[in-house]
């Protein structure tokens, strides 16, 4: 009897929620099996798998999500070892702590879009910080970060992992703050040096915490899509186009909302069955995603 | 004594290195075109505000401004409500099936927003409501809603069970409960879910920039029609860009702790 009234403050709502979801989901799965443009909505046509086995075939589509695997992998891992390398330099007494740690959430807090605008204006060729400190350093010419095919999605991955290496190192640092102390002191008694310390106690005791950041790293990289908008669009010659760029380009460029259902749809599932891989490997005993 | 000079001066180059990028584009945009084009770069300038008088008189950024406000401030405060209710509802259920239904609200948020962003866009383009506030604040408190449930469940899980069971002892209903016992007690939660609700809807983009018409855009969208291939004006545009992220930055940092806690929750990013 007692839990009965609590029902009624969340049922509503997940019932919303789960139908307009499965609505939506079921709906978008239909359009993948139609051919439906935005340009002529009344021309729509029941095409079966077409749309799939075009995504198949489709290079400029295949390039994309090669592009998305190798962004969300290089970024995500930049991040982490990076992030904890700052981490463990960090980890000490000093004063002015607190204040570091706010301004470390400067970049995470800040409006993806202006990251990007402050991105491409340091990359911007003809006056950007970014060939001035090159020209310091004494590589004489002047680089076009973002026009150059080459190097674009590098200088994209820049700006990704200046915005999000604090991320990754506030959220490490919270967890080691909230682990015990006594196996780190025990291995000391025992006469391990510090870094047999960190190598074999620390980092293992803090594995979990960042399996966790890298897993929600790894799902935001897949679906970034402000900075490539704001700093390249995709460009130049498609080298920095991603899956997510793709579809939204399908959609409201060339209208094919089916072509671009499709790409999300094959997006979303490809990155789940990714992740469900990487989490069944990493935990295999059965235990919730709590941080 | 060595090592602590080298610890400090590790400390400062990755201070440098964070802040530097926010540190340009604020001095870029007090600055005059002379200076900002200077090469070598500026450091040393007297700081002049015209660049803002320029964007504080443009009607555009004006309208983009008081959409983003209106938007995000909506969207969140219906986000909150809804969520509050339904966390205090799932916290008092069995552990079991609270995992259950809390792994349903995080898995609602797995997906990339262009899926349901187009059709979204679809139907509103038949319904003919491009170009209205309540479709961008619908969308806003919906997708922002799962985040304030899993947030609202962190916060009234910290509050004793003792209390309820009392109140129901003198005999109290459950709403009565909800509001004059539990809410008051979190109201530092909620008030942190409102402002981290604020902060995601203000900062996105990519559902703004499919779901907004002419008079609805917000602010992420309103910069990005300044940004032209030929030419771009950076001194305005700087100036823009500060007046954007500075207010998420002042809420950002009163809420400090919360942000992380948040953010891995997973967040409403497209």
């Amino acid at each position: 009897m007692d839990q009965d009234a609590t029902r009624y403050f969340y049922q509503p709502v997940l019932m919303v929620l789960g139908a307009v979801s499965v609505v939506l989901t079921g709906y978008v799965a239909w359009l993948t099996l139609n051919d439906l443009s935005l340009m002529k909505p009344a021309a729509q046509k029941f095409v079966g798998l077409d749309n799939y086995a075009r995504l198949l075939t489709d290079a400029r589509g295949l390039a994309a999500l090669w592009r998305t695997a190798l962004f969300t992998i290089a970024v995500t891992t930049i991040e982490i070892l990076l992030g904890l390398a700052i981490v463990l330099y960090l980890d000490r007494e000093f004063r002015g702590r607190r204040l570091v740690r706010a301004l470390l959430l400067i970049p995470i807090i800040m409006t993806p879009v202006v990251v990007g605008l402050t991105w491409r204006f340091i990359f911007d060729p003809s006056t950007g910080m970014a060939n001035y400190v090159h020209s310091l350093l004494g590589q004489g010419r002047p680089m076009d970060w973002l026009g150059n095919p080459a190097i674009a999605l590098f200088a994209v991955m820049i700006a990704d992992i200046w915005q999000w290496t604090p991320f990754v190192v506030l959220l490490t640092l919270a967890a080691l703050e909230a682990l015990p102390s006594e196996p780190l002191d025990a291995a000391r008694v025992d006469g391990a040096r510090e870094w047999q310390v960190t190598f074999y106690v620390l980092l293992p005791m803090l594995k979990r915490a960042l399996l966790i950041v890298a897993l929600i790293r790894a799902i935001d990289s897949v679906k970034a899509f402000d900075l490539f908008y704001i700093m390249t669009r995709g460009g130049p010659a498609l080298s920095t186009e991603t899956l997510n760029l793709y579809g939204y380009i399908s959609a409201f460029t060339n209208f094919s909302i089916s072509y671009a259902m499709t790409i999300a749809l094959v997006l979303t599932v490809v990155t789940n069955v990714a992740l469900l891989a990487v989490y069944g490997v990493m935990f295999p005993a059965r235990e919730g995603v709590r941080a | 004594m060595m090592r602590r000079i080298l610890f400090w001066i590790g400390l400062i180059a990755l201070l440098i290195v964070t802040l530097f990028p926010v540190y340009w584009v604020v001095a870029t945009s007090l600055k005059t075109v002379k200076q900002a084009f200077a090469y070598p770069p500026t450091l040393l300038f007297e700081p002049t505000f015209a660049n803002y008088a320029r964007v504080l008189q443009n009607g555009v950024f004006l309208r983009g401004f008081t959409n983003s406000f209106v938007v995000s401030i909506s969207a969140s405060v219906i986000a909150v409500a809804i969520g509050a209710c339904a966390a205090y509802g799932l916290v008092q259920q069995t552990p079991e099936k609270r995992r259950s239904l809390e792994k349903f609200v995080l898995g609602l948020r797995i997906a990339p927003a262009l899926i349901f962003v187009v059709p979204t866009y679809y139907l509103a383009v038949r319904l003919g409501m491009l170009n209205s506030h309540s479709l961008l604040i619908a969308v806003y408190a919906f997708v922002n809603i799962p985040f304030a449930i899993s947030m609202m469940v962190t916060f009234f899980e910290d509050i004793p069970h003792e209390l309820r069971d009392a109140a129901r002892v003198d005999g109290a209903r459950e709403l009565r409960i909800f509001w004059s016992v539990i809410l008051p007690l979190a109201r530092g939660g909620l008030v942190a879910t409102l402002i981290l609700c604020v902060l995601f809807t203000w900062n996105e983009f990519f559902i703004a920039l499919v779901l907004s018409g002419r008079d609805t855009q917000t602010l992420p969208v309103t910069i990005t029609s300044f940004l032209t291939f030929q030419g771009i004006e950076w001194g305005p545009l700087t100036a823009a860009a500060t007046l954007i992220m500075l207010p998420m930055v002042i809420l950002g940092l009163l809420v400090q702790g919360n942000v992380v806690r948040g953010m891995t929750l997973g967040s409403v990013k497209g």
